[in-house]
């Protein structure tokens, strides 16, 4: 018995109580549209979007969901290839070696930190626009222009969630699934209040619907076409999360695939039926409520809920509130499990690997995306006019970026096998493909653009616009840290530590 | 006898296997360190989460797992598992239930503020909740190779049977004295009054010290100290305490049947404890809830 006490070198140790978290059709649809968070996304994105093709909104919603389907049906063939190693780091190295897989892992990270600045800086502009709907003092959600206490306000946020996150613990799914019914339902409410108004003759300025607004073609030129997919490309983001959910599903092969459509199909709606609502209401004119607006822009929701839906605007701010929050803090986990995965095959200073004893977690890497995430907002708040919109068009960028990478690895990882057999020729090879060369020319065309400084927003640095500097200068800085680590460490760049790799030729299939 | 370790890659764990090696030195038990992850899949966000990081987070456990066996002391025997729960605590109860383990051992020493002990959300959720007696390591406790006397808190009135049953079953085991003890606050109330809730305190020990004596062999040394300060905290200051002791302690009346629940007084004893506690849950009988060692012989 004595000689028990010590496990021997290699010896598995028991792993007990590992349950695999089955959830139905339903738990994985209020998942998916729970990354998702619609009443967030759509504040978020509406202005951008309609600032780049006006009342063809609708329709670039649809097109910008093609590029997403193609990638995300990569996606799943790299899943179910890989399932143990598997976001656009791990994938990307293996397909194409260290340097692309650094970068795509970067993007990942990069997209994630800035997703998190956008999150935090819509919940602070509800958390007051909701505390003067409360106490019906305007005075109070005017409370957000003011920079400073804006800048704070975000901190304390940002701290919270990365606290809660730090600790370990995890918002649970029941949670997630009152907040996503909740959201559909005040969007749901905001619809039909709108369509009421219009029916009586209130609305701000009634535009009627058209099927114009349903024509891509009608987009006024390939600039404003490819930003508005790069926007389109940002609302989807988090859809494919459902269609890789494979793992934890109950029942058959075939409910990730009807999760993944029905989620579609809902996402679609809402988005759809909130856009004609709100353009329907309120028109794409430049004054008051007007989509145009560059004032209100930034923040579609916190002007226009209250001429809709009255009083009851209080409850779409708190749709926004919680789901932004509530997505802040879900958000923390993604970043800061690939910053220590690339810590641990030495693409990053080891200290990203280290784990909390006492949380269980990845507490340095918590701490440096909160860190990175509200130094990022801080700044934008003072250099950018409209820092929302701003980061929302950045963030469209870098999505397309690594989504981009990560389509074209899959093409490349299973260039063996891409051939053999009809399914594989679409799945492995035409959807990737098709998908990755939309996202990365939508990626350089937005690129190229965003140098004018009247793109986006206006908001401009000595002559270029910010967008440019945001999108291109994150992924320049990414070239810069890569390079410091490789003289630094060179383990993972000479493929010493995650070594590229191919799938074996199997042609049973 | 198993003994579950909630082991934590820090000074509690390590006071935590220290304490174990020591309760189960002279007893034959085994020490099972048990490190509790989160369960795998996280809430999903936009970004999904790296699959390669659970696999990672094994690995680190396992490491730390070696780490905290080599600190096991003697030549004890002790395995190490990783389990997966909701929660540290829960994690730590489907362990004793599933190894039908006598204990759940758990540092709670405060490292860095004042005071020997905290009672942190960990040892909070386990002792509201745990079947098994649950014993909490001060902070620093180093190993000793068996316990050198046991102490039972008996408290000032009736009841608490089975308390007294696991005090007298573990010093008659180790063949180690037991000393009885009663606390009494005298601070707000007069002196009278002091008189005889002392007085009760004393009538109360020395039917509990006849009873004691009765289930021990004749020559099993068992005594008796009622002591009292202005408060419970200056009462266990008043009392000597040896560094190889433990105090056994009952849950409180307010537990459901069978679980724990660290009453008010017990949280007094322990601001000011320096030794090892071991809270018993109510109703819990040594022989009777201890199937491994009815599996054992």
């Amino acid at each position: 018995m004595s000689d028990a006490t010590h496990v021997s070198e290699g010896h598995e140790l028991s792993r007990k109580g590992l349950s695999e978290n089955s959830i139905g059709l339903i738990g994985a649809v209020a998942i998916g549209l729970s990354c998702i968070a619609p009443a967030y996304t759509l504040t978020g994105a509406l202005g951008p979007t309609v600032r780049e093709v006006g009342v063809q909104l609708p329709a670039i919603f649809i097109v910008g969901f093609i590029p997403m389907l193609l990638v995300a049906l990569g996606y799943r063939e790299l899943n179910n290839a890989m399932p143990d190693s598997g976001t656009t780091f791990t994938w990307a190295t293996k397909a194409f070696g260290p340097y692309v897989g650094w970068m795509g892992g970067w993007g990942l990270v990069a997209a994630t930190v800035i997703v998190l600045s956008n999150l935090a800086g819509v919940a602070v502009d509800f958390f007051y626009l909701m505390l003067g709907q409360l106490f019906q003092n305007p005075a109070l959600a005017d409370l957000t222009n003011n920079k400073p206490l804006n800048v704070f306000t975000c901190l304390v946020f940002m701290v919270i969630a990365a606290w809660i996150s730090y600790r370990g613990m995890q918002t649970t799914k029941k949670v997630q699934y009152v907040l996503v019914g909740f959201q559909l339902v005040v969007l749901a409410w905001f619809v039909i209040a709108a369509v009421l108004h219009i029916g009586n003759g209130t609305a701000f300025d009634h535009t009627p619907v058209s099927l114009e607004w349903f024509n891509p073609f009608a987009v006024s030129s390939f600039t404003a076409f490819a930003a508005g997919i790069s926007l389109s490309i940002f609302i989807f983001w988090g859809w494919d999360v459902t269609l890789t959910m494979n793992e934890e599903t109950k029942g058959s092969k075939t409910t990730p695939g009807r999760a993944a459509t029905l989620t579609v199909i809902i996402i679609l709606a809402v988005y759809l039926l909130v856009a004609v609502a709100a353009i329907s209401f309120a028109g794409v004119g430049e004054t008051g409520v007007g989509l145009g607006n560059e004032e209100t822009q930034d923040n579609v929701f916190a002007a226009l809920a209250g001429p809709v839906m009255g009083p009851f605007a209080l409850l779409m701010s708190f749709a926004v509130l919680s789901s932004s929050a509530a997505s802040l803090q879900s958000t923390f986990v993604g970043p800061a499990r690939t910053l220590l995965a690339m810590g641990h095959y030495k693409a990053l200073p080891t200290r990203y690997a280290s784990i909390n004893p006492r949380f269980r977690s990845p507490g340095f890497a918590t701490v440096m995306a909160g860190v990175a995430a509200w130094l990022f907002y801080a700044v934008m708040r003072f250099v950018s006019d409209s820092v929302l919109s701003d980061t929302i068009t950045a963030l469209g960028m870098m999505v397309c970026f690594y989504y981009g990478i990560t389509a074209l690895a899959c093409v490349w990882y299973f260039r063996r096998e891409a051939f053999s057999g009809a399914r594989n020729i679409v799945l492995k090879f035409l959807a990737p493909l098709l998908g990755g060369i939309m996202l990365v020319v939508t990626f350089i065309t937005t690129s190229v653009d965003s140098i004018d400084p009247a793109f986006g927003s206006g908001s401009e640095i000595g002559g270029i616009g910010l967008v440019f500097l945001i999108g291109v200068g994150v992924i320049g800085l990414g070239v810069v840290l890569m390079l410091v680590q490789r003289a630094r460490h060179p383990e993972f760049f000479q493929g010493e530590t995650l070594r590229r790799s191919t799938p074996v030729l199997n042609l049973d299939e | 006898m198993r003994y579950i370790v909630g082991y934590i890659a820090n000074e509690r764990g390590r006071d935590a296997v220290a304490l174990a090696s020591t309760l189960a030195a002279h007893t034959g038990g085994e020490l099972d360190l048990t490190m509790v992850l989160p369960q795998a899949q996280p809430p999903a966000a936009r970004v999904p989460s790296e699959p390669g990081y659970d696999e990672l987070l094994a690995e680190q456990a396992e490491e730390w797992l070696k780490e905290g066996l080599a600190l096991v002391g003697g030549q004890l025997p002790a395995e190490a598992s990783v389990r997966y729960a909701e929660s540290f605590a829960e994690g730590l109860i489907q362990e004793a239930e599933e190894e039908q383990a006598r204990m759940i051992v758990i540092g709670a020493g405060r490292h860095g503020l004042l005071g020997r002990y905290s009672i942190g959300s960990v040892a909070s959720a386990l002792l509201h909740s745990s079947p098994v007696p649950v014993a909490l390591a001060p902070r620093g406790y180093q190993a000793h190779p068996g316990l050198g006397r046991v102490t039972c808190a008996v408290g000032t009135r009736a009841g608490a049977d089975n308390l007294l049953e696991t005090a007298v079953d573990a010093a008659a085991r180790q063949r180690i004295p037991l000393r009885l003890i009663s606390l009494v606050a005298v601070g707000a109330k007069g002196a009278a009054a002091s008189e005889t809730s002392t007085e009760q305190a004393r009538t109360h020990a020395r039917t509990v010290l006849e009873e004691a004596a009765a289930r021990l062999p004749a020559e099993h040394e068992v005594t008796v100290e009622v002591a009292h300060g202005d408060s419970i905290e200056d009462a266990v200051e008043e009392l000597q305490w040896h560094e190889d002791e433990l105090l056994v302690i009952g849950s409180s009346r307010l537990a459901q049947h069978n679980r724990l629940f660290l009453g008010s007084t017990a949280n007094k004893i322990l601001r000011s404890l320096p030794v090892p506690m071991v809270v018993v849950p109510r109703n819990y009988s040594p022989s009777g809830g201890d199937g491994a060692a009815r599996k054992n012989g």
